[in-house]
């Protein structure tokens, strides 16, 4: 009989405090045990095999919460994206039949600056807007999270502006997308009239709710 | 008491975490039919294992975790039991942890290559044309070199016959899908024309550049505007 077998600190609970226990015992179990041995082979094998089980569940735990990390940040990425596109899809077919309605949704879609100058920001794009027939559709050809940007404007040996965050009071975080569309106008009579969009929009996360919060040209 | 412990680890910890780590495989492969099958198997055999161990300790009041004269058999479990749970670790590691790690570089190096290879396209200067394209033709799979480099020399013949020298920088880009060994990468370039004589013009066209993924590269497969 083994009796160095019974200090084997596999379970992961019992590993830390087991030990002593197990001298205590020892001490009296071992009393007609000619070789002294506190633990057998055996005993230090499944305690090495049982510390290994132990890292292998941190790891496995480590890995798990990684990877829902990295799904988390995609299927955020992919909302980002369909917000966008949602609210891009909404500019894109604005056209003067629908214009008021098509901008009050516009409008309740966006937040800080953009929000508050709601109508300086749409100027351009409402000048593009009126000159379209009531009968024009929008369609959306490219949408990604914009992951290269570069401002070809500002000139070199010039001092850039002072970025201050972009980010509108209350949001957590912003992700920048780009959109490539078209909107295609049918005049009666006359050849159809395209407009072309390269649009970056600037999204945000508010309390959960994603807004539009930037809203410029690529030029 | 130590029996009760021995109890707890070898004869119900240690077959709980061998199924929990089954299960993790399975999690982690997404159950494929063959893996459905081995871990039925499997769990079938571990808890068959568990039912004669506890018949056991009703009739003689020993188990696998108490018996002090099989100390092999409770070596054996726990090695069990640690393979399971290592085996559950690796396959995390490839299929997640490797795989999120790939895309992330992955969706890095695109746009890396899509935006080298549409700036080294739209670019042209009427003296070193050979130097642009050849720039853009490394980027492209072996197929498509030829075709593309006389696309590009087509393309190139009218600019360089009006000695215009045009420019192009990416103002953005971003991946529009990315799998494992394709990619489609949407870039916006702001090209500047310059003829003698003339007001430089500005244009900002928009490509979609496809590519593929050869060994660890990508690759461009194809570049066409966008609508």
């Amino acid at each position: 009989m083994s009796d160095g077998e019974q200090t084997e600190p596999e379970s992961r609970e019992d590993s830390d405090e087991q030990p002593e226990q197990d001298a205590d015992q020892d001490a009296g179990a071992d009393e007609d045990e000619s070789d002294g041995a506190v633990f057998s082979n055996y005993g230090i094998a499944s305690a090495v095999l049982g510390v290994l089980s132990v890292a292998a569940v941190v790891l496995a735990a480590v890995i798990w919460s990684a990877h829902r990390d990295a799904t988390d940040e995609r299927g955020y990425l992919t909302r980002v994206m369909q917000t966008a596109a949602g609210w891009t899809g909404v500019l894109i077919n604005m056209n003067s039949g629908n214009i008021d309605a098509s901008l009050q949704r516009l409008h309740d879609g966006t937040v800080g600056e953009l929000n508050t100058d709601f109508d300086a920001a749409m100027q351009p794009y409402k000048q593009v807007v009126e000159k379209l027939q009531s009968k024009s559709a929008g369609r959306i050809d490219a949408v990604a999270i914009e992951t290269v940007h570069h401002d070809l404007d500002t000139e070199p040996g010039v001092a850039r502006p002072v970025v201050t965050t972009k980010l509108p009071p209350f949001a957590s975080r912003l992700d920048s997308v780009m959109l490539i569309a078209t909107s295609v106008s049918e005049n009666a009579g006359a050849k159809p009239q395209t407009v072309h969009w390269n649009l970056r929009l600037d999204v945000s996360n508010v309390d959960g709710k994603l807004m539009i919060s930037g809203l410029e040209s690529i030029r | 008491m130590r029996n009760l412990w021995r109890l707890f680890a070898f004869d119900v910890l240690a077959p709980l975490a061998a199924i929990a780590a089954l299960l993790a495989i399975g999690v982690v492969l997404g159950w494929p039919l063959w893996w459905v099958s081995v871990c039925s198997v499997l769990i079938l055999l571990i808890v068959e294992g568990v039912g004669v161990n506890f018949w056991l300790l009703r009739r003689d009041s020993v188990t696998v975790g108490t018996d002090d004269d099989a100390p092999g058999l409770r070596l054996a479990v726990v090695l069990l039991c640690t393979a399971a749970l290592t085996a559950a670790v690796l396959t995390g590691y490839t299929h997640w942890t490797r795989s999120d790690r790939d895309f992330t570089n992955d969706s890095r190096k695109v746009v890396q290559v899509a935006t080298g290879m549409a700036e080294a396209m739209a670019s042209f200067t009427p003296n070193s044309a050979d130097n642009s394209i050849d720039r853009a033709t490394a980027m492209v799979v072996p197929e498509h070199a030829a075709s593309f480099k006389e696309e590009y020399n087509k393309s190139s013949a009218e600019l360089a016959q009006h000695n215009v020298t045009a420019q192009a920088a990416t103002l953005s880009a971003g991946v529009e899908a990315l799998g494992p060994s394709a990619a489609v990468v949407a870039v916006v370039l702001r090209v500047t024309q310059t003829a003698p004589g003339q007001q430089p013009s500005r244009v900002a066209p928009a490509l979609r550049v496809t590519l593929t993924k050869r060994g660890s590269d990508w690759l461009v497969a194809e570049v066409l505007p966008i609508r």
